[in-house]
């Protein structure tokens, strides 16, 4: 397939403006300025793009919500709180390709009416957020930002806003509370983003890989993009593989390729050819695969009726050699840590499984703590503010659904089943 | 109206309810903690979670919305196991040291735990744990994290409704806690609503601390002694001890708020210095007890021996209704003498055109309808600091409804946050301020004015003179204009300094008139700072009129006149019931020596006071928690009072001793408990009447009136001390001092913490003041080189003191403002009868 | 106290945004570089103090978001290394002990010298590079022995 998103990264300066220019950069906003706004929701409405963050939310839907008053003041906030264990997607782009994004930004904005954005990154990214911060100057020099931009009459700021080590901003509530200058919590919904976002007026919050698809649909039309992969979550998708792999990495594939396939074929297989255990599709808030489930097409849709989900697309390719009570306690330990504070199935009920997979973990379990980690999960999943306290208990059910018995056997027998 | 079903039973509740409270109204309890009506919503404990058909997930009742044809069920199987989820979630990190914790009893976790489940604790790991000792984080406010369930109330309340913000939920996850800066001591308003709003705890009270159970309490449902809001609350104790006041949910005005003053400051009831044994002054100016019998038969005689016009009566304004009627019913029935008074601080002449120029003899207005307008102007009080409550329930309103604010006041305030436009007027000056209002809205619309009592006097007013008059602007002035214009609602809310400047009333008056000129639906609140200042003036503690506002054919003396009659010895005998007139009267050298004159002072106050201290008979008297009657707050809203305990010794309400009084110069004088002299007030006045005087039903407790019974134009024109007839001037001179260098304007009020003779006597409040103070504003500070906390030398032309410096930022510059009521420092010293505002310097020691 | 730099920077950011508040993580975040990576009492007051805000606001933040160090010790070298399951299953355990070895500190702990301070942290998005580390600003990925050895033998 042809890349569209990572096409730039490997170039010599790729990052510069010169160099994006030189590959075709910034025609798309050319084209799109041309255009009325409308039609360019529309396009995106048609070429059935879906959220890259996580949601898999059909991107057009999205900017359809905004209202559609020119008087007022609009938003666009992308996010690059990239944190979720197991994803490293955006990165490659902000980094390498930063005028992809800035693009991208720019041509929604137009579409959504939105006079100032900002880019939400997160503050471990030191690089990239000075990576970003001088694109950006380049293309304010180059007329591509501020007033009246190439001679249309439309006027963007953007700007980079660094977040400071919390996951749960990467929740798009959280993250605007976050750009406000409070702890990043998730907010009350209703009122949307959409009505009422960032400073309380309207706003869309994309990830930096659903907007990095924007030029290149704006270019290359909705129908190019809906024929990429399956019909109801089409394009070209970056999965980013790690974990028990030859060559870990990110794989820029069509959604729907079957794990087997990136696994296998694009990654070089098994570490050292070990025997493959098990897969965590998108991030480790997925659900875990099995051997048998590998030829399931990574894609919204696939997944999500295998009980799992696509997520942000960040494969942990794990081997028979790993203890999986080790990998839902380092994961659990993660949404504990991660956990705002702010609900009670949250904040008390991670941190209480995470105690237990400890006690499990290090020989100190007892009997009846596997079905206390059932009841605990009972207790958290569906009542917690956001979907953090779900993402956490969806992981640990996720892998206790394939790997009960080692739990089981942990307990009983004080130590490992398979180190 | 919606319809729906909640547990199967049909409600209609109004458009937009909230699940929570639709249920309530179906009968059905939903428990809480994090939902706070008054606060913004968090729906973050999950303890409210109930069953919508349809709908995947459990909903928190307390932010979901009624809709049409919904199905709730808020105790099915589900909703009833996530109650318990959550509850166990709660305990795990819980502390559950409830034998030793002061809520043990009280507590909203234990309650529903005790209710609810779980039964069993399947919790078996280490607990996080903040700290082994508790926080002390002020005076007052003591800490413990291990309790807390997050439910943000304290930091909701500090921030929402105090507007402090000196909580913050520090820390993330399992580790957050609600604590100050660095879990320092805080210099905050020490108000405890943090305490209250606590369902655990993990707030307390420190002097309350380890003192005592609740079940070991008994308690009586009266209100606060310190300002007029009128603020309801619970007075407990323990052993004969007040230990405890306490505020309760959607009880009274004030619902769980308090102040300082109002929760901590009840202590003085159980200060030592009670009085409380009946005191005669013998030849060596000492004190011997003597018994009531003796004490009573003294008065009789010494009543006996004056004429009418020679004797008089003042009593404070915190006592009650009751109380109030039945002296003026003595002093005019038995002792045929109109000279009556409550306050030294003001004239009786201030007082009746305050009266009329706010409406008061009107009838009452509430609170919540002065603020449910387009725009709010606030002047002549310092709300912030003399009327805490009514403060946190103006800021709550402003910032979730977005009403217009306009505060005119010198002295910045903390208020000024929620005010869309604060102007700095010189002190004294507020109504020249709104006179230029009146010019301004005059050139803007003068046809509106046809008719408009004192028109002529409207045409000659000049804004920009006003304007340098006033110190504000002349931008400001046409900006406030331009609000004002704009608003269809309008409220005024005016503060004691035109109390304490009468000439002030006259643009009050104009601007009143003015804006009903405009059509404006206008409504004018008075802020008082004693707890019942208008039940006194309703039960016709005044020189001029009877209770209910009838004006009087012959008028009194009031409290000036009757100081400056014992000054020339035209007044022989004076009843002083709680007031102190030496220390407040504005002029404490003048005040001692004419009381002194008096051939006979008898006293009745709780404490020996400066005043009593000049009395010949010193008798022991009874606080608010020992009696029974009503007061009426700055509302009009007329509220009942119970007492506690009875008062200490042998002292007595002053009811009794009205009585005791009247029984000994007419054996028929009565009634003598509290409700059957209510009952004779409503007899008495159309005002009182009708009016509920119920704990439960607040709405109805508002005093009634018919409209002007006193024309402005009695009263409108007299000076503070003398009797100036100023008809003919066009606008009333304001006492305009040229400020020199290093001089300032000596202003005054109350304190945050300290507001009167009785603060003076609590420990608790007094541990809050590091003494007596002076503020400044930060500019003057910085000019005169000093730093908050510096000693200072308060020099005037007839006292100086020593006093600490405190800095404010956003006052105007050149004022000088010290507290009236520290003891220490005797603010009336400064000043000099018929003077007027006076100047002083301040310099470091 | 807040250098002549910082407020600079700090005034450049009031312009960012609509609001004044937003700036109060950049201008935390910039007074604790000033400060070599930690934040000082007095600076969380100032910084309040120059955004309009109460204290106990600069508090939350720096409580809520990881990479404010208020009132730590924070050696020159600040060591951050992933714990999270790609670079775990990647050996992260074995550097972090490595590190831990080689510098005689537990994680979370400062060297005498103050020049080093290790800390284990959940992922910083270098998965596909597992294991993995931050020293300061700078990523360093593909971890061995040998390499860390290398990269603390060129830090300054």
């Amino acid at each position: 397939m042809e890349k569209i998103l990572l096409k730039n990264i490997h170039k010599e300066d790729s990052f510069k403006i010169e160099t994006y220019l030189a590959g075709g950069g910034y025609v798309a906003l050319k084209k799109a300025l041309k255009e009325r706004p409308d039609d360019i929701i529309q396009l995106v409405q048609d070429s059935n793009l879906r959220g890259r963050g996580g949601a898999g939310f059909p991107a057009g839907l999205k900017w359809s919500f905004i209202p559609k008053d020119p008087t007022m003041q609009k938003y666009l906030a992308c996010n690059a709180d990239e944190g979720e264990p197991g994803t490293f997607k955006d990165r490659a782009i902000i980094d390498n390709d930063p005028h992809l994004l800035i693009e991208g930004m720019i041509i929604t904005s137009f579409a959504i009416g939105a006079s100032s954005s900002y880019i939400y990154i997160r503050g471990e990214f030191e690089f990239g957020a000075s990576r970003l911060e001088e694109a950006i100057a380049e293309a304010y020099e180059k007329g591509y930002l501020g007033d009246n931009i190439l001679g249309t009459g439309f006027n963007l700021d953007m700007a980079v806003h660094r977040g400071a080590g919390a996951y749960i901003c990467g929740e798009e509530t959280a993250l605007l509370d976050s750009l406000e200058g409070r702890r990043g919590q998730p907010r009350i919904k209703p009122p949307f983003p959409a009505i009422a976002g960032l400073y309380g007026k309207p706003t869309v919050i994309n990830n930096v890989e659903t907007l990095s698809c924007i030029p290149a649909i704006v270019e290359k039309g909705a129908k190019w993009f809906a024929a990429i992969g399956p019909e109801k979550s089409p394009g070209p998708k970056i999965f980013g593989v790690s974990g028990h792999v030859e060559r870990p990495g990110l794989y820029e594939l069509p959604m729907g390729t079957s794990a087997r396939e990136i696994i296998f074929e694009h990654s070089g297989g098994m570490l050292g050819g070990k025997k493959f255990k098990a897969l965590i599709p998108g991030g480790v808030t997925a659900p875990m695969l099995v051997e048998e489930e590998l030829d399931t097409g990574m894609d919204f849709d696939s997944l999500a009726a295998l009980g799992s989900m696509l997520g942000s697309g960040g494969m942990i390719v794990m081997d028979e050699t790993t203890c999986m009570v080790r990998v839902s306690w380092i994961i659990n330990k993660f949404f504990s840590h991660e956990s705002c504070g702010k609900c009670t199935p949250c904040r008390e009920g991670t941190t209480w499984l995470t105690k237990v997979l400890y006690r499990i973990e290090h020989g100190e379990g007892n009997a009846g703590d596997v079905e206390l980690l059932d009841r605990i999960c009972g207790n958290i999943f569906g009542r917690t503010f956001c979907p953090l306290g779900d993402g956490a208990v969806m992981a640990l059910r996720g892998c206790m659904k394939h790997f009960r018995d080692e739990f089981v056997y942990h307990v009983e027998h004080k130590r490992c089943k398979v180190c | 109206m919606i319809t729906l079903t909640i547990n199967d039973k049909e409600v209609s509740v109004e458009d937009g309810t909230l699940i929570l409270e639709a249920a309530k109204q179906a009968g059905f309890h939903i428990p809480t903690f994090c939902y706070q009506p008054i606060l913004s919503r968090l729906a973050s404990c999950r303890i409210c979670l109930v069953e919508i058909e349809g709908q995947r997930k459990l909903q928190p009742s307390c932010v979901t919305p009624v809709m049409p044809g919904m199905k709730v069920q808020t105790e099915s199987q589900d909703v009833k196991e996530a109650r318990i989820g959550v509850l166990e979630f709660f305990l795990s990190n819980h502390a559950l040291d409830c034998p030793v914790c002061d809520k043990g009893g009280e507590c909203e976790l234990q309650n529903m735990v005790y209710k609810y489940g779980p039964k069993k604790g399947e919790f078996t790991e280490k607990k996080e744990r903040f700290h082994e000792k508790d926080y002390i984080l002020s005076p007052v406010i003591v800490k413990n994290s291990n309790r807390c369930v997050q439910c943000l109330r304290c930091v909701r309340v500090c921030d929402e409704a105090v507007g402090r913000t000196m909580l913050g939920p520090m820390g993330r996850g399992a580790h957050q806690e609600e604590t100050s800066f660095l879990k320092s001591y805080m210099d905050c308003d020490q108000c405890g609503n943090c305490i209250e709003v606590c369902p655990v705890g993990c707030f307390m009270r420190l002097p309350y601390r380890y003192r005592a159970r609740p079940w070991d309490l008994k308690s009586a449902s009266t209100i606060c002694p310190y300002c007029a809001t009128g603020c309801r609350m619970d007075i407990q104790e323990r052993g004969g001890e007040y230990i405890r006041a306490i505020s309760k949910f959607g009880k009274g005005v004030n619902s769980e708020l308090m102040c300082a003053r109002g929760r901590f400051g009840f202590d003085f009831l159980n200060n030592e210095d009670r009085l409380t044994k009946p005191l005669r002054k013998k030849d060596d100016g000492t004190f011997e007890e003597i018994t009531w019998a003796e004490a009573l038969e003294t008065i009789k005689t010494n009543f006996k021996l004056s004429s009418p016009e020679r004797i008089g009566a003042i009593i404070s304004a915190r006592n009650t209704n009751e109380e109030f009627y039945l002296l003026q019913k003595l002093m005019r029935t038995v002792l045929k003498s109109n000279n009556i008074d409550s306050s030294p601080r003001w004239s009786s002449d201030a007082v009746s055109a305050y009266v009329t120029a706010c409406g008061i003899n009107e009838g009452g207005t509430s609170i919540a309808d002065s603020i449910d307008v387009d725009t709010v102007l606030i002047t002549g009080s310092h709300i912030s600091d003399e009327n805490p409550v009514t403060d946190y329930l103006l800021r709550r309103a402003f910032d979730t409804r977005r009403i217009g604010v306009i505060i005119a006041s010198p002295r910045a305030m903390k208020l000024d946050s929620s005010a869309q436009m604060t102007l700095r007027n010189i002190p004294a000056s507020d109504g020249t301020l709104l006179k230029a209002v009146v010019a301004e809205l005059y050139t803007a619309k003068p046809e509106a004015f046809k008719g408009v009592t004192g028109l002529t006097k409207i045409k000659t007013l000049d804004s920009a003179t006003l304007s340098k008059d006033c110190g504000v602007a002349l931008d400001d002035i046409k900006a406030t204009t331009g609000k004002l214009l704009k608003s269809d609602q309008i409220s005024i809310l005016a503060g004691t300094e035109y109390l304490r400047f009468p000439e002030s009333l006259e643009g009050l008056v104009f601007l009143r008139d003015a804006l009903r000129a405009l059509k404006k639906d206008l409504k004018i609140l008075p802020l008082l700072d004693r707890c019942n200042q208008r039940g006194a003036w309703d039960m016709g503690i005044h020189p001029a009129f009877t209770p209910g506002y009838e004006a009087l054919e012959k008028e009194g003396l009031g409290c000036d006149r009757m100081v400056q009659a014992a000054d020339d010895r035209q007044l022989d005998m004076l009843y002083v019931i709680c007031e102190n007139i030496a220390g407040l009267y504005p002029d404490a050298k003048y005040a001692v020596s004419a009381l002194s004159k008096l051939k006979f002072l008898v006293v009745q106050d709780v404490f020996m006071s400066e005043t009593a201290k000049l009395a010949h008979i010193v008798l022991p008297g009874a606080a608010f928690a020992e009696k029974d009657g009503s007061f009426t707050n700055q509302e009009g809203r007329a509220q009942k009072i119970d007492s506690l305990l009875p008062p200490p010794g042998e002292a007595k309400t002053a009811l009794e001793v009205i009585a005791a009084i009247g029984r000994e110069l007419d054996y028929g004088f009565g009634p003598s408990t509290a409700d059957e002299v209510l009952a004779e007030i409503r007899e008495a006045t159309s005002m009182y009447r009708e009016v509920e005087i119920d704990t439960a039903r607040n709405d109805s407790a508002l005093v009634k009136g018919k409209p002007a019974a006193l024309r402005i134009a009695d009263f409108l024109g007299k000076k503070r001390f003398d009797d100036v007839e100023a008809e003919n001037k066009p606008s009333l001179p304001v006492p305009v001092v040229k400020v020199k260098p290093l001089s300032f304007k000596l202003v005054t009020g109350n304190h945050l913490f300290y507001s009167g003779t009785i603060a003076r006597r609590s420990h608790t409040l007094r541990n809050l003041v590091s003494g007596p103070m002076v503020e400044v504003s930060v500019a003057d500070a910085e000019r005169l080189g000093l730093s908050d906390g510096d000693t200072v030398r308060v020099k005037g032309k007839y006292h100086e003191a020593i006093l600490t410096l405190k800095s404010k930022k956003g006052s105007r510059d050149g004022i000088a403002f010290i507290p009236e009521n520290f003891t220490e420092v005797g603010l009336n010293r400064f000043l000099k009868r018929g003077e007027g505002i006076q100047e002083v310097t301040i310099r470091k020691i | 106290m807040l250098t002549e730099e910082t407020k600079t920077h700090i005034e450049g950011l009031l312009n960012k945004y609509k609001t004044r508040r937003s700036a109060v993580m950049p201008a935390l975040m910039h007074a604790q570089k000033q400060n070599a990576g930690n934040l000082t009492e007095e600076d969380m007051r100032e910084v309040a103090d120059y955004i309009g805000l109460n204290p106990v606001v600069t508090n939350e933040i720096v409580g809520f978001y990881t990479m404010y160090n208020p009132l730590k010790d924070i050696g020159t070298y600040h060591i951050q290394v992933c714990a999270n399951l790609s670079c775990s299953l990647r050996q992260a355990e074995f550097i972090i002990e490595y590190l831990e070895k080689k510098l005689d500190i537990k994680s979370g702990e400062t060297t005498k010298n103050k020049r080093y301070t290790l800390t284990r942290v959940e992922c910083l998005g270098s998965c596909g590079t597992a294991p993995m580390m931050q020293i300061n600003d700078d990523y360093f990925e593909d971890l061995t022995v040998s390499k860390v050895d290398e990269i603390l033998s060129n830090l300054d």
